[in-house]
């Protein structure tokens, strides 16, 4: 009795607390409000944030904008949780792989009617497929960044190599890096490290999946994608010393000490190992004339089809203030915004500014690498698939040699749980 | 005496609700007049009353809206407004029939189990060290301890993730070049899910020793002197000593902290879910807690996770029932 006296009470409680709070949000006048921008990772450049928050202060006098860092490592756990609560972020940056999850559930507003003046049709086409659902656009195109491998120019010349032209040559060349520079990895690859092998997946004709009428086929075990996922294996368990448990972050520090010879990455890594020795991630600007980069080849030749990475970015539905968010993301699309983008080696959200990149080795691998690229299944479950990290297991696995065909069936099964449940 | 009477049955009532988070105001005072019976008897509510409303909006609540999300089918779309629909026992089901559940039970038992013999067994061993140590010793000891206990475990688990490190970690290099193991070059200490327990048992019980030590070592100090020597002369030895006589008196502290010690590395979650991120398999190395968070949190199924999240609470709450059923036991005595 005494039990179910206090049940009633705390639901007395919390329904007259919870009743409180939902009266207040909307008479909130955007004066002197703060905005908050969750930017994820560190691709975007200081330059480009102080450039938001300046001009998003000097149009809104009073109000003030906060860039709040994320992690990538959890982000689609922390968007469940912030996105819905009362405590919402206002505007937020989301991989484009997981826009979906987001889009479909209702957490973003719906930004249709203003299409147009975010930039209409000069929005990259992929990223607004991946930020639309039920035909509203609910995330613009934040930018996109492709992936690239960047050598040591003095390695290559210790055991004679040239660039390689096709996917098998790579793969060749790392192991021969590898085998020449015992301890070093001829292509640093942690096991967990899933984003690299999907070239390797699709050069050899396989899928991660398909849909077959209203349900997903999984298609990692298929004779395709295990040759792919064997030629994934063989590079990360010779040309690689990285630990095979590991993620891909700091790809840099082996890069500077001397232990990393090639490693793929997305573009921005560039600035990441040349970073001055005395920045809070230091990186070593004197190997910039040492540095090499060249776009992913393919199984024949020409650039491999990578995954297009990059990142959408919406405005909560939960934000208190959505024009002032509004105003908030109409910078971030400006072209003077994107143009520091361009200039940055990200691929900008709008394909007018495609020459902001410049013409440099980096700026036409990366034109190269984005001219092909795919995106992940498109599924809404598909960040649900990320979020349990089937393909970082799938991978460690493999790094440390397992079966490849059993490895894939049981990724499959899990795949298609998650895509079909 | 209907005043003697009432003490035990206002104990259960007090402890219910209590948890270790602080003791409730006491009971109405040394008041023996007949003609205040009533009030009396009302007072001890009537002071409930502000902590349990507390509870019952921090716990209670939330309490309430697990089960009820564990009855409906619930996934992210819901968080954001869209209304649930009704499965009741399905999420239930589904649990119970699916083997990763078991696999994640059972691994979550064992590990517990490993980690409260080891918590207990060295807890008790620095317990009767520090009641031999001199003066100065102890405090150094005690501060040492002190330090350990205070350390978020977060923080902990990062920093003895870099000291497990393979490429850097201080532990491979240690065993490298001072102990000559080549073998620990590059050594993965997360990837095996043998090792990476193994890992985490370490970190776990480094913090969680130093409770156990030092809620002993407080008991120790009330073993009389004189039983001990009387044993001593007797021709009793120092283990002899420690099982017929301490151990005996300290029965009931050992008996509170082991269960204390068994609900906290049954929930374990910060370690587990840290180390995940620094290395291993993940699949391999859930345990109950942080499987919860990936299926409803990561994965949005908040019903299914809602439905194991109820499973969970009520394995914990048997254990608790074992632990306010010896308390209850030892306020009788």
């Amino acid at each position: 009795m005494r039990k179910l006296g206090i049940l009633a009470l705390g639901a007395v409680a919390a329904l007259t607390l919870a009743g409180c709070a939902t009266s207040g949000g909307d008479d909130a006048s955007s004066e002197g409000a703060e905005i908050r921008v969750w930017l994820v990772g560190s691709d975007t450049p200081d330059e480009a944030r102080e450039y938001l928050k300046t001009t998003f202060e000097e149009e809104n006098p009073g109000s003030t904008l906060v860039i709040e860092e994320q992690a990538w490592e959890g982000l689609v756990d922390r968007l469940t949780t912030s996105l819905s609560g009362s405590d919402s972020p206002d505007v937020v940056e989301i991989g484009n792989t997981q826009a979906a999850a987001f889009t479909s559930a209702g957490a973003f507003l719906d930004l249709t009617e203003h299409y147009e003046d975010l930039g209409g049709d000069d929005l990259l086409p992929g990223f607004v497929e991946a930020g639309t659902y039920d035909d509203k656009f609910y995330a613009a195109p934040l930018y996109s960044g492709s992936r690239l491998v960047f050598y040591k120019k003095d390695a290559f010349a210790g055991i004679g190599a040239s660039v390689p032209t096709t996917l098998d040559e790579y793969v060749a060349t790392g192991e021969a890096l590898a085998a020449a520079n015992p301890g070093k990895s001829g292509i640093w690859w942690p096991g967990q490290d899933w984003r690299n092998a999907l070239p390797f997946i699709w050069e050899n004709g396989g899928e991660i999946a398909v849909p077959d009428g209203e349900e997903w086929d999984a298609q990692l075990s298929s004779p395709e994608s295990v040759a792919g996922l064997t030629q994934v294996q063989e590079a990360m368990t010779k040309a690689s010393v990285a630990p095979k448990d590991a993620n891909e972050t700091g790809p840099e520090v082996g890069f500077c000490d001397g232990t990393t010879l090639q490693l793929s990455a997305p573009s921005w890594v560039k600035w990441s190992i040349l970073a001055p020795a005395d920045a809070e991630a230091p990186g070593c600007p004197d190997q910039e004339a040492n540095l090499g980069v060249y776009a992913l080849p393919g199984a024949d030749g020409g650039a491999a089809q990578v995954m297009a990475g990059g990142s959408n970015i919406g405005i909560a539905a939960k934000s208190k203030h959505p024009e002032l968010a509004l105003s908030a993301l109409e910078i971030i699309l400006s072209d003077e915004f994107q143009t520091i983008y361009g200039e940055n080696g990200l691929v900008p959200a709008k394909l007018s500014l495609a020459d902001t990149l410049g013409t440099d080795e980096v700026a036409q691998a990366t034109a190269e690498a984005a001219g092909n690229a795919r995106l992940t299944p498109a599924s809404p479950k598909w960040a649900d698939v990320e979020a349990a990290r089937i393909l970082e297991d799938l991978f460690v696995n493999i790094a440390q040699g397992g079966d490849v065909q059993a490895l894939a069936e049981e990724a499959d099964t899990q795949i298609e749980d998650i895509l079909n449940g | 005496m209907t005043t003697v009477d009432r003490g035990p049955d206002a104990l259960p009532s007090a402890i219910e609700g209590e948890r270790i988070v602080a003791p409730e105001p006491s009971r109405g005072g040394g008041d023996r007049s007949k003609r205040r019976r009533r009030a009396g008897g009302f007072t001890p509510y009537a002071l409930l009353i502000p902590a349990s409303a507390v509870l019952a909006a921090i716990v209670g609540w939330p309490l309430i809206q697990l089960i009820i999300t564990s009855f409906q089918e619930y996934g992210r779309a819901q968080v954001f407004g869209a209304a649930p629909e009704w499965v009741w026992f399905q999420n239930y089901t589904d649990v119970l029939t699916d083997p990763v559940f078991y696999e994640v039970l059972a691994r979550t038992i064992v590990f517990a189990a490993v980690c409260v013999a080891l918590t207990m067994l060295l807890g008790t061993l620095i317990a009767l060290m520090m009641a031999r140590l001199p003066k100065a010793f102890r405090m150094l000891l005690s501060v040492g301890l002190l330090l350990a206990w205070a350390m978020p475990a977060l923080t902990a688990t990062i920093v003895w993730g870099w000291m497990f490190d393979t490429d850097y970690g201080v532990i491979n290099h240690v065993l490298v070049n001072f102990f000559g193991l080549e073998e620990f070059f590059k050594h993965p200490w997360l990837i095996e899910p043998l090792s990476f327990f193994a890992v985490a048992a370490v970190i776990i019980v480094w913090g969680a020793v130093p409770f156990v030590a030092f809620t002993l070592y407080a008991g120790l100090t009330q073993v009389p002197d004189e039983v001990l020597e009387a044993a001593q002369l007797d021709g009793a030895g120092a283990f002899a000593r420690f099982r017929l006589i301490v151990f005996p008196y300290l029965k009931p502290i050992f008996l509170v902290v082991a269960i204390l010690q068994i609900i906290w590395d049954m929930k374990v979650f910060t370690q587990i879910f840290a180390l995940q991120d620094i290395g291993g398999i993940r699949a391999e190395t859930n345990t109950l807690g942080v499987y919860i968070y990936q299926v409803s949190i990561a994965g949005g199924e908040f019903g299914i996770g809602g439905a194991l999240a109820m499973i969970f609470a009520l394995i914990m709450m048997s254990i608790s029932v074992f632990y306010i059923r010896h308390l209850i036991k030892e306020d009788e005595q």
